[in-house]
């Protein structure tokens, strides 16, 4: 039972993965893992998690958020969090959670410029 | 007024089923988006240290009156372990387990009124309200 249905899509270089329902822990343990796989295996340069319909974030999973954004970047994969709301994001600080070096954008479109420009100064600093 | 809701801690679950609860309950009191969410957020951290620390427990969520301000109270409570130094477990970054130590002081914030009780080998009782402006 239990396993997590939150469909990862590939768009150009990037996966898009889209948190529709409330996760319970071994979900958002299973999230983690499911995302880190796809980049493996994909090896896309950025992953967009969109939190657009996330209406409560808390210590648990943010502390995975960061995670997950820490593990990809020792990937060489830029993690962007995308739509997060007003009120997660003041509750998320007020809680003492800031997620320090996690890119973010306002929403989906935003954060796959966001991706695109970081991707592409990425590949001019090593070329 | 709304009927106290019980929810009993005894799985990871059963936390997401608290938080919902709070949160209906603070949505249908007329408690902003904002409050709707710190108020989950921190019945979220109490439910898990619950499951986490005491293995099981209980979160009763009911509406409170105190003249003419209306709150939303939480009970979080177990038969664990106990704790032995509040203000200790109250400070930010103490933690017992690998977490951040951020539950009880982060909750705390997010809530207006915070009490703890706790007795060692008996259980830990916290009573959190928030007032409605
Ligand atoms: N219900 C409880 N029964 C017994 N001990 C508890 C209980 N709740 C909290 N504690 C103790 O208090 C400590 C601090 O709790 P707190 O929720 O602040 O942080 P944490 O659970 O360790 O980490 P985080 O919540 O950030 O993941 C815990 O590590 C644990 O030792
Ligand atoms: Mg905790």
């Amino acid at each position: 039972m239990d396993i997590i249905n939150i469909p990862i899509l590939k768009i150009e270089n990037f996966l898009i993965a889209s948190i529709q329902v409330a996760l319970h822990d071994l979900q958002a343990v299973q999230f983690k893992d499911a995302v880190l796989q796809r980049i493996y295996e994909s090896k896309a340069k950025g992953v967009i998690i969109d939190l657009t319909a996330t209406d409560v974030l808390d210590s648990f999973v943010g502390r995975l958020i960061s995670d997950i954004a820490a593990m990809a970047r020792l990937m060489g994969t830029t993690v962007v969090i995308t739509g997060l709301q007003p009120a997660v994001a003041i509750t998320l600080v007020e809680l003492g959670l800031e997620l320090p070096g996690i890119e973010t954008a306002l929403n989906l479109e935003k954060g796959i410029a966001k991706l695109r420009k970081i991707t592409e100064s990425n590949a001019d600093g090593s070329a | 007024m709304a009927v106290p809701k019980v929810i009993t801690i005894q799985s990871d679950l059963d936390i997401v089923a608290a938080r919902m609860a709070a949160r209906d309950m603070a949505k249908s009191m007329g408690f902003g988006a904002i409050d709707q969410a710190r108020i989950a957020t921190a019945i979220s951290e109490l439910a898990r240290n619950i499951y986490l620390y005491a293995g099981e427990g209980t979160v009763t969520v009911s509406e409170v009156q105190q003249g003419v301000r209306k709150g939303i109270e939480v009970i979080c409570e177990d038969q664990g372990p106990g704790i032995e130094d509040i203000s200790l477990v109250m400070q930010d970054g103490y933690t017992t387990s690998k977490g951040m130590g951020m539950g009880l002081p982060g909750a705390k914030r997010l809530m207006d009124d915070f009490e703890v009780i706790s007795i060692m080998n008996e259980g830990t009782k916290i009573t959190c309200r928030k007032w409605k402006r």
